[in-house]
């Protein structure tokens, strides 16, 4: 999965030095909207999909009854038969952080031994010290002596900072634990960030990352997206900003509909000649 | 000793065409409308509006439980508040939460539970808030509606809907959806609530006297009417997104 | 904007900030403009007047209820007028369950003192009879949605209510309360038009209109309230101090301001007539 990750971040650099990678989504197809075989069917929570079991099986978002006679939705989402799988694509949900996931996080308190992030799921998650450093020769003491003091406190943000950070662990019952050492990760020092929808995530990153390089492009601009919803974004001036955010709010309301690459490129490109834009 | 007009009760609740004093026949609903995606701020948010009553519900979470004892280690919680405004009733009711609230909110989460998968979120919690804004009878029925339509536009995993309606007895008749004045001056009053995955009843009180026929006669007059509403749920879930394709669409071809 | 939490990012609070002393807003509003402003009026059919005012994202639902009461013994023929408010907690994530904050008693206070101040309700009208029974009006208001700046849409929302008041008329015959079957309505109740504007200042920057994330990382607020002709109640908020040339600036702004709102929302178009 990082390697994935990796592979798209070098082929971003190789564009433009100052170019922020594209976290894109694990899953082999990033965006599955759009996929030939996703029906428009709109389902909601109860919705019957299937009476045929015996052919199919119960895929993300779907149960099986208990009386395994059919397959119901769980979701208000978008109806996809793969294979002999029957999923539903949802429309609407939270974030469920998952290892090796990037996720623009909050700091929302310190004390010395960790950070406490929010990072827009259930519960905060936890930064140790130790892993916002690289572990290098200098981090480490004198010939096995105690470590360096700036590897074990919490000097290094504050309260407020905004940082991209790699999902190192996560599950049920513990709170996720993430560390900032990598590549892209860090603290963002300018820029803004914006919220919208996490399942809608995919769609401003487009298949391949298609709808993300055409908003960098026709706005001038460097944008990080995460999984969990966040999107990190910085153009050269209010209005190229304010034209992006306006572009992500209507990828984010019209997610669910076909042809939306093409037409926001339409989009973008008649607003900027109705503002006046570059 | 404050002085106050008092709301009259009517001698006959049928007029003398055989229909109901707001016009309607037996079995037939108040009009009914409904929306989701209405509070920004929250998850997730619905709003109905189901003759006179007007009720707003939003659903935040799952997220942390305050306060942090009522968490529990294996599962998360469901908590409902269902609250009136002070305005929503004829006498200006108090703006803390009394005894019925309370009780009401109890039934409702009760209602509610079945449906979600609880232990997949440990240590967290579903917030469902109602507000009542405007009460006609049947507010109870018509919260539950509201709210199960608020947790699917969160879209937090659920097996169905859920849908609620009140049948009752005014002059010796059995009737559908009561409104405000049958069901304080009617004879019985049976709110209930269908959960659509495996179509059993999860919220049954009753107040009155019946007989065991009338007792089917009930259930089955309310089967029909929790259908028709379910009609109109399941559009409302959808409607906000039909339109936005129909727009989209219209404006390519 | 990022989703709402209680503490706001460093580089949210810094991009307002800069954005501020160009005299930008992200919303593309100048210092001294106002979000979309939305009424509804007599939307409750339980209460006696009510109102759904929105400003922006920012929306309260307010409704009036009476009741009938003995006067106070030192203002024997004086009725009476309250206001309430309550952070409903569907309106944000950042609002508790749990009786009323300062928050609420704040907005429910400067709303209150508008009112007050400007003699918008004479509570002499009030009166049904010396020493008897006097009118106790209640105006309730709920926030359903916080986007900032509640103070301003509490002041609409609470005028827009008894603007479309329809209190049953009561007298008394023979020491019992008689209805008229007429209603007192808001021509009779409403005296002046206050309004109540709000600003905010961050660093030495003063705005109209504080939109959420402004209002949170701003230093402090004022609001004014103002009827046609003068000036009838001030509450500065939070640690920001004000020199008083701002003060001074802020005064006239809001006349002029206030004047041009209260003709643009044209609140009388509001007025029920029952019977």
């Amino acid at each position: 999965m990082s390697f994935k990750d990796e592979e798209q971040g070098i082929k971003d650099n190789n564009q433009e030095e100052e170019e922020e990678a594209v976290n894109t989504e694990d899953d082999s197809d990033p965006d599955e909207f759009e996929d030939e075989e996703t029906t428009r069917n709109l389902v909601v929570p109860g919705e019957i999909l299937t009476t045929d079991t015996k052919t199919f099986s119960p895929g993300r978002g779907t149960i099986l009854t208990q009386d395994r006679s059919k397959i119901i939705s769980l979701n208000i989402g978008l109806k996809q038969t793969k294979k002999n799988y029957i999923n539903v694509i949802p429309l609407r949900g939270f974030y469920t952080p998952r290892p090796g996931d990037k996720v623009l996080a909050l700091v929302t308190d310190k004390n010395p031994v960790k950070y406490r992030l929010d990072i827009n799921s259930k519960e905060d998650a936890i930064l140790k010290p130790k892993n916002t450093m690289k572990r290098g020769r200098e981090t480490r003491g004198m010939r096995g002596g105690p470590p360096d003091r700036n590897t074990s406190n919490t000097d290094m943000f504050n309260i407020g900072d905004i940082l991209i950070a790699k999902i190192l662990s996560a599950d049920r019952l513990n709170s996720p634990e993430l560390t900032t050492v990598g590549k892209y990760l860090g603290k963002k020092n300018n820029g803004i960030v914006i919220s919208i929808d996490p399942p809608k995530i995919p769609r401003v990153i487009g298949r391949e990352g298609s709808m993300i390089k055409n908003l960098k492009n026709l706005t001038k601009s460097t944008i990080f997206v995460t999984q969990n919803g966040r999107i990190w974004l910085k153009a050269e001036d209010i209005a190229h900003e304010r034209l992006l955010v306006d572009a992500i709010r209507k990828i984010e309301r019209e997610a669910h509909t076909v042809g939306l690459t093409d037409r926001m490129v339409d989009y973008i490109e008649n607003e900027k000649k109705k503002r006046g834009l570059k | 000793m404050p002085l106050i007009i008092k709301d009259e009760y009517p001698e006959k609740l049928f007029r003398d065409d055989g229909k109901r004093l707001d016009g309607r026949d037996k079995t037939e609903l108040r009009p009914i409308k409904m929306e989701v995606g209405v509070v920004e701020n929250a998850d997730g948010s619905a709003y109905l509006e189901w003759g006179n009553n007007k009720i707003f519900a939003a659903v935040y979470g799952p997220r942390e439980v305050h306060p942090h004892h009522l968490a529990k280690p294996d599962r998360g919680i469901l908590r409902v508040f269902y609250r009136m405004t002070t305005y929503s009733v004829f006498e200006r009711k108090r703006p803390a939460p009394g005894r019925r609230e309370k009780e009401i909110s109890m039934v409702i989460a009760d209602c509610l539970e079945p449906l979600l998968f609880l232990e997949l979120y440990p240590g967290t919690s579903f917030e469902v808030f109602i507000e009542v804004m405007d009460a006609d009878g049947g507010t109870r029925c018509a919260a539950t509606t509201v709210a199960a339509l608020a947790l699917a536009d969160a879209g937090i995993p659920m097996k169905s809907l859920v849908t609620a309606v009140a049948v009752g007895k005014i002059d010796d008749e059995l009737v559908v959806d009561l409104s405000g004045i049958e069901d304080k001056a009617g004879q019985a009053d049976l709110p209930c609530a269908i959960t659509w995955f495996n179509e059993e009843l999860s919220l049954l009180q009753f107040d009155g006297d019946m007989n065991l026929k009338q007792m089917e006669e009930f259930l089955s007059l309310a089967k029909t009417a929790l259908s028709e509403i379910y009609q109109i749920q399941l559009d409302a879930l959808k409607k906000k997104y039909i339109e936005i394709q129909e727009e989209v669409s219209g404006g390519n071809s | 904007m990022m989703k709402i939490k209680r503490v706001i990012s460093a580089i949210e609070k810094n991009y307002i900030t800069q954005n501020l002393r160009k005299e930008e807003r992200f919303d593309g509003r100048g210092l001294w403009e106002y979000r979309d402003i939305s009424i509804k009026h007599d939307v409750i059919a339980s209460a006696e007047g009510s109102a759904d005012v929105s400003l922006g994202k920012t929306r309260i639902m307010t409704g009036l209820k009476y009741d009938v009461g003995v006067p106070f013994p030192d203002l024997p023929d004086e009725g009476v007028c309250t206001v309430m408010a309550e952070l409903l907690p569907i309106a944000s994530p950042l609002f508790e369950r749990g009786p009323p904050d300062e928050q609420s008693i704040e907005l429910a206070r400067v709303v209150d003192r508008g009112i007050r101040h400007a003699d918008c309700v004479q509570t002499k009208k009030l009166c049904i009879e010396a020493n008897k029974a006097v009118y106790i009006l209640f105006i309730d208001m709920y926030v359903l949605n916080y986007a900032g700046n509640l103070i301003d849409v509490g002041g609409i929302s609470a005028l827009t209510t008894l603007i479309s008041a329809h209190v049953p008329e009561g007298k008394m015959e023979d020491g019992k309360l008689v209805w008229t079957g007429k209603y007192l309505d808001g021509e009779y109740l409403v005296n002046e038009m206050p309004l109540v504007l709000t600003y905010g200042k961050i660093d030495n920057v003063i705005f109209l209109d504080p939109s959420l994330p402004e209002e949170l990382i701003c230093d402090g607020k004022i609001s004014i309230s103002v009827t046609e002709d003068s000036i009838t109640s001030i509450q500065k908020s939070g640690t920001a101090t004000f020199s008083f040339d701002e003060i001074n600036m802020l005064a006239k702004k809001t006349m002029e301001i206030g004047k041009k709102l209260r003709k643009d929302l044209n609140l009388w178009q509001y007025k029920v007539n029952y019977k």
